[in-house]
């Protein structure tokens, strides 16, 4: 059999299968760009969401937190966290806001950031944002994240 | 070693090995940070120390890849590199840049360091693996470009073998997809969408070609077994992994409010990606019964085997368990991705750059292989951090299983934090795990200042390797 | 070992798959895909029973019979083609071997009428679990047709010049068995989008 598995056809075959599966991605990934402004969000992204993103940016808050599962996971998830906070911005904006700058003795605790009150707006703006996307089956399974 | 610029190699792979050391210890410390939440509170909080375990992760890793490529892509193209000081100089750059960055992460805090690298300019800091400063970035693709022109001119003039060529192709994609990383849209669908456009497509695509022209280019010369045969099973191997993972990529699309049908066409074809792997262990064994000489460097061959089981158990067991969309409900963003990522890094990854570490090394020191008793370092040091690292990932599952059941499956689920109190003793099983890792660390690096007598070659007779 | 014992004790080994093994991994791989996506198939068809009758009426079975044929006599002609050139008839052959794509060009073309009439009535991946199914397993497989059909012509091109024999036609089996398995995939597919209900 040695000599029908040739390493010219081998190759032929990596060549060809890459470019074929390349070429199908590209091709859903143009469906995909194409069909995201029904799930995506974007008639809500405003001015604020997306300070909001650079905030969350700039902080490094995937460094602890995960985002719609992605992320470290030392600390709660924040996809829905708009609607575990029973949909207020403002108990988003208390809860960042009374951290303690020493942390809390022996537990997780997360930094004061010492944000202004329009950050703190942006941020929760962002966090709203980011539960509005609609995820297939409404991920996570529950409230909980 | 038969050409002098191969030497090269040296600098990176100490530059690997340094940085490797770095990223266990801050391994040990968030895996106490798990346990003891305030540890090191407020001076390096977790989120830096993990922005720290990573990079460096990454940043030793290509450092490795490239000393690889200085080191085999001479032999393999008969030929001086092209350009010896452009490799120099390029090691200095980016060690540099990688130090300035690490200390950036540990000396301000992030948005201070967002602020001076003035991100605000072409925003792309504050994604996960990709927290470099945007210039740090640039840094990375000017470093990779020159790499790439000196490892191609080598190449292109010289012997094209297969290995050389599957190397190029793996380094030209890893660059080209990091160009992603420099798209950061407002829109968090889109952004997530692409970023794995880089993480995706770098470690269940190109790198894979990279690690796969390694292991075999390292089992032609511990086996002396045809080239020809090699090459052949070398092609299929990737072949298969990139029809599996290209497409595959879908698994990461299931909750990010991508179409549905990603969870079809990521279940389907990441349910695939395991084939490549294990046939990679067949392969790899295969070739080692068949060997043509017994090479004294035994660590490496112990290498070479080790990478391509634990690569097939990290990559490909540990990677199916969660990625079929009904169960990913569940488990994603748990600690089941967290033990599928290190034993899919270290298997597939640390391994392959330890194992051509561990072959060339004793060439550059103008020896065949490193003396009897610093190769039964060397054994003891994988036999350790590999049977830590199982350990690791069987704590994690554990934590993740039980994790998923309480947060996410029960009918009364608990609260994230809640959980987490639940699942400590894992936390502390882990980090005792993780510091077995870092005695096997130590012990890698006391090997290679053992001292004792040298080994040869023995080569097989004919007749002798062929029954 | 030498060059001459390795043919020697190849040429005693009687042949388990035709054409180059190296494609037989590519063909079992994609078969796998496709059993795979055929079992998700039967499963969210389950769940959907209903939706899954009611849609599939919509689809045009008369088109899917002709291409069914046309990839059939496609197929036909290609072993025809490998009969020609065990008897070095490499005129004959070639032109079994356009006949051949002319059947696999009858498909695509079939099938675009086919697309067209669905995407014209505002049919997309998105539309519901079913035409999500019928254009991702159809399309997936038109794309097979497109790549057996490249495959088919480099051959019958190398065919053309005389680049094959009675002793070395390896190429003409590899290509045909990746044509036979394209076939074989909508024989399948047919039947369980088109006709099963």
């Amino acid at each position: 059999m040695r000599e029908t598995f040739t390493k010219g056809m081998a190759r032929n075959i990596y060549y060809g299968g890459s470019v074929f599966f390349f070429l199908v991605f590209i091709g859903l990934t143009v469906d995909t760009v194409k069909s995201l402004p029904k799930t995506d969000n974007r008639e809500n992204l405003t001015a604020e969401v997306i300070a909001g993103k650079r905030l969350w940016e700039h902080n490094n808050c995937i460094g602890c937190h995960t985002l719609l599962g992605e992320g470290a996971y030392f600390a709660p998830e924040l996809g829905n966290v708009y609607t575990r906070f029973g949909e207020s911005t403002e108990a988003i904006k208390a809860f960042i806001m009374s951290r303690p700058v020493e942390g809390i003795p022996g537990r997780r605790s997360m930094p004061q950031f010492n944000f202004t009150d329009q950050e703190l707006e942006e941020l929760a703006q962002f966090l709203k944002y980011s539960d509005g996307i609609k995820v297939a089956r409404d991920w996570p399974p529950n409230i909980q994240g | 070693m038969k050409y002098k610029s191969q030497s090269i190699a040296m600098l990176y792979f100490i530059a690997a090995i340094g940085l490797f050391v770095g990223q266990i210890l801050f391994g040990v410390i968030l895996g106490l940070q798990y346990v003891i939440g305030d540890f090191l509170f407020p001076e390096i909080p977790f989120n830096v120390a993990r922005m720290v375990h990573t990079n460096l992760l990454i940043v030793w890793l290509l450092f490795g890849f490239m000393g690889a490529a200085y080191f085999l892509v001479p032999e393999e193209s008969e030929r001086e590199l092209y350009a010896p000081w452009l490799a120099k100089l390029m090691f200095w750059i980016f060690l540099v840049a990688g130090a300035l960055t690490i200390l950036g992460y540990l000396m301000v805090p992030y948005a201070t360091l967002a602020e001076i690298t003035m991100n605000d300019l072409l925003p792309t800091m504050g994604r996960e693996f990709l927290e470099q400063p945007t210039i740090t970035k640039v840094g990375i693709v000017i470093v990779a470009l020159a790499f790439i022109f000196n490892i191609g001119m080598t190449i292109l003039t010289g012997r094209k073998t297969v290995i050389s060529l599957v190397l190029l192709t793996g380094i030209v994609g890893l660059a080209v997809f990091f160009l992603f990383s420099f798209y950061n849209p407002h829109n968090l669908v889109l952004d997530k969408y692409f970023w794995w456009f880089v993480v995706h497509l770098w470690v269940e695509g190109v790198w894979e070609l990279i690690m796969a022209s390694l292991l075999a280019y390292v089992l032609i010369k511990v086996t002396g077994v045809d080239r020809e045969v090699i090459e052949k099973w070398l092609y299929i191997i990737i072949a298969m992994a990139l029809i599996s993972g290209i497409i595959g990529t879908g698994h990461h699309f299931f909750w990010i409010g991508a179409p549905d049908y990603w969870q079809w066409l990521g279940s389907v074809f990441s349910a695939l990606e395991p084939i490549p792997f294990f046939m990679m262990t067949l392969f790899a064994f295969n070739v080692v019964s068949k060997r043509r000489r017994d090479h004294p460097n035994k660590a490496a061959t112990l290498w070479a085997l080790g990478t391509a089981v634990m690569a097939f158990l990290g990559a490909g067991v540990w990677g199916f368990l969660h990625t079929l969309a009904p169960v990913n409900f569940y488990t994603h963003g748990t600690q089941i991705t967290a033990a599928h990522g290190h034993m899919a890094f270290y298997g597939a990854y640390v391994m392959v750059v330890l194992t051509i570490i561990s072959y060339s090394m004793p060439l550059m020191r103008g020896q065949q292989a490193a003396n009897a008793r610093a190769q039964l370092f060397e054994m003891w040091a994988f036999w350790l951090m590999t049977i830590a690292m199982v350990f690791i990932t069987l704590f994690l599952t554990g934590a993740g299983i039980l994790q998923v059941y309480l947060q996410r499956y029960s009918d009364a689920p608990m609260t994230f934090m809640a959980t987490q109190e639940k699942i400590q003793i894992f936390y502390w099983l882990r980090e005792g795990a993780g510091v077995i890792f870092l005695i096997g660390l130590i012990i890698y690096l006391i090997s290679f200042f053992v001292k004792g007598e040298e080994v040869k070659m023995v080569e097989r007779h004919a007749a002798e390797a062929a029954s | 070992m030498t060059q001459a014992t390795i043919t020697k004790s190849d040429t005693d080994l009687p042949k388990l798959l035709p054409g180059d093994f190296a494609i037989w991994f590519f063909i079992f791989a994609e078969l796998l895909v496709f059993a795979i996506a055929f079992i998700a198939y039967a499963v969210a068809r389950q769940q959907n029973l209903a939706m899954f009758n009611h849609y599939q009426l919509t689809l045009n079975r008369e088109l899917g019979a002709a291409n069914t044929l046309l990839l059939i006599t496609a197929s036909y002609f290609a072993v025809r083609a490998i009969q020609a050139i065990h008897q070095d008839e490499i005129k004959s052959c070639s032109r079994w071997l356009y006949a051949s794509l002319a059947c696999g060009a009858g498909f695509l073309l079939l099938k675009s009428f086919e697309y067209y009439d669905k995407f014209a009535a505002g049919i997309n991946l998105g539309s519901n679990t079913f035409y999500m199914f019928y254009l991702s397993l159809t399309l997936f497989h038109f794309l097979h047709v497109i790549l057996g059909m490249i495959i088919l012509f480099a051959i019958t091109i190398k065919a053309q010049r005389g680049g094959y024999s009675a002793e070395n036609h390896t190429g003409i089996e590899t290509g045909a068995s990746y044509w036979h398995m394209v076939d074989l995939v909508w024989i399948i597919l047919f039947p369980l989008v088109y006709i099963m209900h």
